[in-house]
């Protein structure tokens, strides 16, 4: 045993570059990409809207009624969720969403339908409950206007009508409570 | 109370765990009695303590004791008894500690059965092994403590993620999948051992195969059942979706496999052995890179869990152990040699050297795309998806060509092949390739990728099954015995050999099942009202109506669809939505009727009971059963290349000197 690892240690190491360089050419960049997505929420999408102003828009809810525009919520922090009934996600998150504008009275949520049908749209809401407006958005103008590229996703809007955060995916309840906490604050 | 205690044997297990490597590390450079003794004492020890820390967390769960942390996030007197033992798996603190305890019992066995062997190595691969489990120690005394104190303890906690209690398979995925993953701690350990003593012998690569093979199994168990599991749970109708987690289990199988077949080369001819031990050492780093997909909160993923502050700590692990293997590679893989020169020409030797680059660059092609986003977002901050087009771009010829390379390898012969020698050992399958692509011909198979698996699972069934029994024909003609006898010499003196090739047999169904499976369906989604009826292909459907279910733990609403095929009744389905207990939103339950040759699968997508109305997806999927009976033939035939050969078997053996290699090589 003593001779054998006396004889390793005899020979002096030589380095295989070969093998430590390709290493290290696969090794540095995984790492590098890893760190660099470290604290990452892969839900909260970095969008150009974050910090700006919200689009403007003055749209009719389901099955009728006054028009409701953002310009009207001025100086409250606003929740917009963009949904439809195909999409599961949203069926996943719908509940999580009417209790929480139950319990924040002083936020206002709203949904946007995207691409979806007034009809399903109305019967989806009958059936499931709600306890905030959603709003068609017929000509998908809004969508357009918000960069939505699937549903759901969820902008987060301070009292000054500025976006604050948008979350892309499923909200739970404690997601929504301290993304709303950041609305109220005015963001970061 | 028992939070004190459960905190004090994690401590107690990280003490034990570095201390031990230490000494084991200082015993390998060098050698003495007692360092040794004291290495493996204070392995047991490591052991010892985390099985009494999950015995302390199972004690918490089963007494509802919501003082400790991790039992008020994850217990609930609401739930069923087992709901609450498995729940120590169910979420991230939880996990880790399980996973202290499969590593725990991975270190003990394996130095408990090597303790008198390999006296060189042995001390290296502890002190490795319990560097590992200090990590894990550390990671739960600190970063993920389940023995969190919760001062004014609740009442009653949530209870365990819903998708857990919703099917079986969700309690026995996670420990197969942790005894794969942890599993590959030990040859990690022996092949950093191999490095560090500078020489990977015979006697050396045949514990390194055996534990690499057991973790191998497990891991093969785990990504089929955690496909299984995501076919019967989550509603889509498929079991695969190159989801970065599912991605983090497929990583190290695929380098694991290629270990398999290039130790097999070691053995037999002495070469790869540098390889060998790379891909060892890769396997492992991969599976601390797929943990730490699942647990960063970096990769979005369906299966992955909740963000949490551990990501940083096991970056750095992965981030340390990748160096430490880099340098240990560097320094020493010129120092393990060669005894022997891989052939060139066609050749058996030659197909193994193709069977592994194309698994290292399946390996690749599935890093690259699990990556590739984040490399997107870190550079130009974009969010974008690979998905599953390139994935399956990619995947679907690698597939294919290990599949050729499947047959072609063992039809032929070891060392340099003659013309003559080719002739006879490809053509004859040709046979099985064009029988199995007619079948699919004739079945309505048009897709060419499908055709070719057919056609090349025809050509390697035939290639495996000839060659599976090849020792026992030989042993009939040769020594005049009978097909049972022979069978019976055969299976006992070339299990290895019988075991590799019954694995490859049900890799052959695998693939073959997979292809058909993803390309000859059918689909449909539908609104149906009560007492309506609908067909897909041969199959009729009626929506009964919809009833409410309550169990202790949960509420359903469930569809009763009765089904018929070609006029004849196959029963009732119900495909439900289910409410857990503390839980809000509702998860569907798929139901599937399962035949051999074709699953029908319903999920609901809506269900209105006082309406009488459904929404479903109705999906036939071809073949799909065979991936899990061939998945379990898969790792029925590794089991068996595990089992030792028989003593009285060896005993029997004319000449001492004939081991189970020379056995194995006499094709």
């Amino acid at each position: 045993m003593a001779t054998s690892s006396g004889a390793v240690t005899a020979t002096a190491p030589r380095v295989n570059r070969k093998v430590l360089l390709a290493g290290l050419a696969i090794v540095l960049p995984l790492l590098a990409v890893l760190v660099a997505n470290l604290g990452r929420d892969p839900h909260t999408v970095r969008s150009p809207l974050v910090g700006r102003p919200a689009p403007p828009f003055r749209l009719v809810p389901v099955g009728g009624g006054t028009p409701i525009s953002l310009e009207s919520l001025h100086g409250k922090p606003v929740v917009i969720n963009f949904w439809a009934t195909w999409c599961v996600p949203c069926f996943q998150e719908h509940g999580a969403l009417v209790a929480s504008a139950r319990f924040l009275r002083d936020v206002q949520f709203l949904g946007i339908v995207y691409e979806d049908e007034e009809g399903k749209t109305d019967e989806f809401l009958r059936e499931r409950g709600t306890s905030y407006p959603s709003l068609m958005d017929k000509d998908g103008r809004t969508a357009i206007s918000y960069g939505v590229f699937g549903v759901p996703e969820t902008f987060f809007i301070d009292p000054e009508g500025r976006i604050v955060e948008k979350y892309v995916g499923p909200l739970d309840r404690g997601t929504i409570l301290s993304l709303v906490a950041q609305a109220r604050g005015g963001g970061r | 109370m028992v939070p004190t205690l459960g905190r004090t044997l994690i401590l107690l297990a990280l003490l034990a765990a570095s201390a031990g490597s230490i000494v084991g590390f200082a015993t390998g450079a060098r050698p003495n009695a007692a360092g040794w003794k004291w290495a493996r004492r204070l392995a047991y020890a490591f052991a010892a303590f985390m099985a009494l820390a999950n015995l302390t967390m199972e004690y918490a769960l089963l007494t509802h004791d919501f003082s400790v942390s991790y039992v008020a996030h994850v217990g609930s007197r609401a739930v069923p008894t087992w709901v609450s033992i498995v729940s120590l798996w169910s979420s991230l603190e939880g996990s880790i500690l399980f996973w202290g305890l499969v590593m725990g019992v991975y270190v003990a066995v394996a130095t408990w059965r090597k303790a008198d062997e390999h006296p060189e190595y042995m001390p290296y691969a502890v002190g490795v092994w319990l560097a590992c489990g200090a990590f894990f120690s550390f990671l739960l005394a600190g970063p993920a403590q389940p023995f969190g104190t919760i001062p004014n303890p609740p009442l009653d906690g949530p209870g365990p993620n819903p998708l857990l209690q919703n099917h079986y398979l969700m309690v026995i995925h996670p420990p197969f999948l942790y005894s794969g993953y942890v599993g590959m701690t030990i040859p990690f350990g022996l092949a950093c051992a191999a490095l560090l003593v500078g020489r990977l012998g015979n006697d050396f690569i045949r514990p390194l195969r055996n534990f690499l093979l057991t973790s191998w199994i497990f891991l093969t168990c785990a990504i089929v059942l955690g496909g299984w599991w995501a076919y019967e749970v989550l509603g889509w109708g498929g079991y695969w979706a190159w989801d970065p987690v599912e991605n983090a289990s497929f990583l190290p199988w695929l380098t694991a496999t290629a270990a398999l077949h290039s130790a097999l080369l070691v053995e037999r001819k002495g070469v790869l052995k540098g390889w060998t031990v790379i891909l060892v050492l890769a396997t492992y780093l991969l599976t601390i890179l797929g943990t730490f997909m699942t647990r960063s909160g970096v990769f979005n993923s369906v299966h992955s869990f909740t963000q949490s502050a551990i990501g940083p700590t096991i970056l750095v692990f992965l981030a340390a152990a990748l160096l430490f293997s880099l340098v240990l590679l560097a320094l020493r893989v010129d120092s393990l040699g060669s005894d022997g020169r891989l052939e060139t020409g066609p050749s058996r030797d030659v197909m193994f050297l193709v069977q592994n680059l194309l698994f290292v660059l399946f390996t690749f092609t599935v890093l690259l795309g699990t990556v590739f986003p984040l490399v997107v977002e870190a550079l130009r901050g974009l969010q974008m998806s690979v998905g599953r087009p390139y994935f399956d771009k990619m995947s679907v010829p690698t597939g294919v060509a290990l599949l050729f390379v499947m047959g072609v390898g063992p039809a032929l012969p070891w060392g340099r092949a003659t013309r003559q020698q080719l002739r006879s050992a490809l053509l004859p399958p040709l046979v099985g390739a064009g029988a199995l692509a007619a079948v699919g011909l004739a079945l309505g198979v048009r897709n060419v990728w499908t055709l070719l698996a057919l056609l090349f699972g025809g050509f390697t069934a035939q290639v495996t099954l000839s060659e599976m029994f090849l020792p026992v024909r030989q042993r009939m003609r040769t020594r005049g015995e009978g097909l049972a006898e022979a069978f019976r010499q055969a299976q006992t003196r070339g299990r290895r050999r019988f075991g590799a090739y019954v694995v490859h047999a049900g890799a052959v169904v695998v693939i073959a099942a997979i292809a058909v499976s993803s390309t000859m369906g059918s689909s449909k989604e539908i609104q149906l009202n009560q007492g309506q009826t609908t067909t897909l292909g041969a199959y009729q459907l009626t929506f009964v109506g919809a009833e409410q279910v309550s169990e202790p733990h949960r509420e359903s609403v469930r569809a009763r669809v009765e089904i018929s095929k070609n006029g004849r009744s196959l029963g009732t389905l119900y495909p439900r939505m289910s409410t857990y207990e503390n839980q809000r939103e509702p998860i569907g339950s798929p139901a599937v009727h399962t035949s051999l040759t074709e699953d029908l699968y319903l999920s609901i997508h809506n269900i209105d009971g006082a309406a009488g109305t459904v929404g479903l997806l109705v999906l036939v999927n071809p073949m799909v059963c065979w991936i899990w009976i061939a998945t379990a033939i898969m790792a029925l035939g590794g089991l068996v290349a595990l089992v030792p050969p028989l003593r009285g078997a060896t005993a029997a053996a004319p000449a001492p000197g004939a081991s189970a290699i020379a056995m194995e090589g006499s094709s």
